[in-house]
């Protein structure tokens, strides 16, 4: 896998023509660097899906350009696209999408065949992954023996056989209930963080906020505000840096939820690091936020 | 094992119920219309069962006559000397023979009669299953599945030509849809035309090393007032005239029986991918060449007719073991010639029922079947 970067520039899609068209999405223009997680949130039908099947080489815009590393995606004959998908994007769907017919090795391996591997090289290549998913048990088995969230780390799993640099996953948690669900943000993160590859995930679930680097959210076909996510080094909590309570110290920029947040980490630093800081005042504070904030991750 | 083979055989194997309305409807549609050849060709094969297994390698009628079915053929029983007498003739065997009324019981029916001489060589049953093979003065060597519908055997009593015969002996394969088989003696035949020295047919076996073709030839060049086939002629000419008075009929309910057979394979393996189209849809998100998809669905439907093709063979074969037992006068004989031309337009109406679909997907937004399926 090769560290690449995403750019949107200025990206319009239209379906039909004439009264009857439709703008999905309209001038758009994002850059998604590696190793980032990317989330975009918005309404049904703000053009969420529509903008990353073009980021995923699944659908050309009307105008504007894609460029995966300097490749201008949409300028590509259609011929080349599959190879790109199979080669270069991961992709991760609410409803799985797995394949009934064969087990889920199989179904992991099949992706790896389709890019020009071996078939004893997939299998062993699918296990590895599925082993390391925590599905080493299961590999034979088909997807409907599987609860959703094995399923959807089934899904995991085939987006990344090829080695991907990009992730895109279009509500990846929908189905699934939220311990499960927390648990397959946990695996979209770890995958952004350690192993370096660009996550753009588009979901309404809002506790994703808590995993995304970066937050856009896309109405009527355009990015109405832009949100960057910080965590508040005092309770854990994401925090819009927009937003949130901002120090700057030392060279180094913190976020926090509160002022309360700000002084302790103020007073902590102050103490000469002679406080306890395995709880960091964090259950006090958030008897006091979690009205306040009901929206934000529960740490 | 590809990874077009491993998904085509496991689409189609893996669910129970995919695959008996897959395999199941090819099956049933394939052994309707590999029934109705099988019909088709037995029907065709009855017509000429008595000329084609009477021994004989040239047949001389009267002249004019080249069938048996409706036909007169008289002659003055000299002929059979005269045929004798040709270099290349090594037995000339007189039969007498006319289409008559037989009945037994509160059956009746068609017979093709054949009067045999005490010493015949040719021209008699070929497989008697109970009883003598060559009546005795007043008998008579019937169908044995006439005798079962008449409910009548050895011993019993059956009516032709106007008297009654006492059942001497019972044959298997002598009768078609439309006739049987019966023999009598060649003098009590004689007897009830008034003893008039006549032949109907003179069968003729050729020496060793003869063409029957060269003898027939010298036989109609030296012997007047006659017709001379080989065996094989005279068969085609029975056959031809056979199917143009019931073969329409046949023909028509086989090339329907085909047309609603080949719909129906058609139609199961249209339904049978698109009931995966979303699947196809996302491995076309996922970036699988539509090269691929186009492999795993021809395959998939090639898999189908190959094995409801077999299982409709082992259907037919089963029907046309099953059915003559069933006390019908029908035969279901496969004939290779009906297995290449059902195998070979099964498996293109298939493919181009496959492509159907496969070119919706192929045409579908990626991204709307990943997404919300098809």
């Amino acid at each position: 896998m090769g560290a690449l970067t995403l750019d949107v520039d200025h990206v319009t899609k239209r379906y039909g023509d004439g009264e009857t068209a439709v703008t999905a999405v309209r001038d758009v223009s994002l850059a998604v660097e590696p190793g980032e997680i990317v989330l975009i949130m918005g309404p049904s039908g703000s053009g969420k899906t529509t903008l990353l099947s073009m980021m995923g080489a699944l659908l050309r815009p009307t105008t504007g350009a894609i460029h995966l590393d300097g490749t201008a995606l949409s300028e590509l004959s259609e011929s080349r696209l599959p190879a790109i998908r199979l080669h270069q994007f991961g992709f991760i769907f609410q409803d799985f999408n797995l394949l009934s017919a064969l087990t889920i090795r199989e179904n992991v391996a099949l992706v790896a065949e389709l890019a020009g591997l071996k078939r004893n090289t997939a299998r062993e290549k699918a296990t590895a992954i599925l082993t390391e998913l925590g599905l080493g048990a299961r590999l034979d088995f088909l997807p409907e023996k599987l609860s959703g969230g094995e399923k959807q780390r089934v899904a995991i799993a085939r987006a990344l056989i090829n080695d991907p640099a990009l992730i895109l996953a279009d509500e990846p948690t929908a189905n699934l209930d939220s311990k499960i669900g927390h648990e397959i943000m946990r695996l979209l993160r770890g995958i952004a963080k350690e192993q370096g590859r660009s996550v753009v995930i588009v979901s309404h679930d809002q506790r994703i906020r808590d995993i995304a680097d970066r937050i856009l959210w896309l109405e009527d076909g355009m990015f109405k505000d832009i949100v960057t996510m910080a965590t508040d080094p005092v309770c854990g909590m994401s925090v819009e840096t927009d937003r949130a309570i901002r120090d700057e110290r030392d060279g180094e920029t913190h976020w926090f939820c509160s002022r309360g947040c700000r002084q302790e980490y103020l007073g902590t630093l102050a103490a000469d690091d002679s406080t306890d800081s395995t709880d960091g005042g964090r259950s006090a504070w958030r008897r006091v936020l979690d009205p306040i904030l009901p929206r934000q991750g529960r740490g | 094992m590809s990874a077009t083979w491993l998904l085509a055989r496991r689409n189609l194997l893996r669910n129970r119920a995919r695959l008996v309305v897959s395999i199941g409807g090819v099956a049933l549609a394939l052994t309707l219309v590999l029934a109705l050849d099988a019909i088709f060709e037995g029907v065709s094969r009855q017509m000429t069962s008595y000329i084609d297994r009477s021994g004989a390698e040239i047949w001389v009628g009267q002249a004019g006559v080249r069938n048996l079915h409706m036909v007169a053929s008289w002659m003055p029983d000299s002929v059979t000397d005269d045929v004798l007498a040709i270099e290349g003739v090594a037995a000339a065997e007189p039969i007498l023979y006319t289409t008559d009324a037989i009945s037994a019981g509160d059956e009746r029916g068609w017979a093709y009669v054949i009067g045999l001489t005490s010493t015949a060589s040719m021209g008699g049953p070929w497989d008697v299953v109970e009883g003598a093979g060559q009546p005795g003065p007043g008998e008579a060597v019937i169908d044995r599945r006439f005798a079962q519908r008449a409910g009548v055997g050895l011993g019993d009593q059956v009516t032709m030509l106007g008297r009654d015969f006492r059942i001497a002996g019972l044959t298997e394969g002598t009768a078609s849809l439309v006739n049987s088989v019966a023999f009598v003696t060649f003098d009590d035949f004689a007897a009830r035309r008034g003893g008039d020295p006549v032949v109907s047919f003179v069968l003729v076996g050729t020496a060793d090393g003869v063409s029957p073709d060269a003898v027939a030839l010298a036989i109609g060049s030296r012997v007047r007032g006659v017709s001379v086939q080989t065996t094989e002629a005279f068969a085609a000419s029975e056959k031809r005239l056979g199917l143009d008075m019931s073969g329409d009929v046949i023909s028509i309910m086989n090339i329907i029986g085909f047309i609603v057979g080949l719909a129906v394979v058609a139609l199961t393996v249209y339904v049978a991918t698109l009931a995966l189209r979303r699947e196809y849809g996302s491995l076309k998100a996922f970036g699988a060449p539509t090269g691929y998809l186009y492999s795993v669905v021809l395959t998939q439907a090639a898999l189908s007719v190959v094995i409801g093709f077999v299982a409709g063979i082992a259907v037919t074969a089963a029907l046309s073991a099953i059915v003559p037992r069933a006390g019908v006068n029908l035969e279901l004989a496969i004939s290779g010639e009906s297995l290449v031309k059902v195998g070979i337009v099964a498996a293109v109406i298939a493919a181009l029922a496959a492509l159907l679909p496969i070119r919706q997907i192929a045409g579908l937004d990626p991204a709307v079947v990943a997404r919300e399926g098809v």
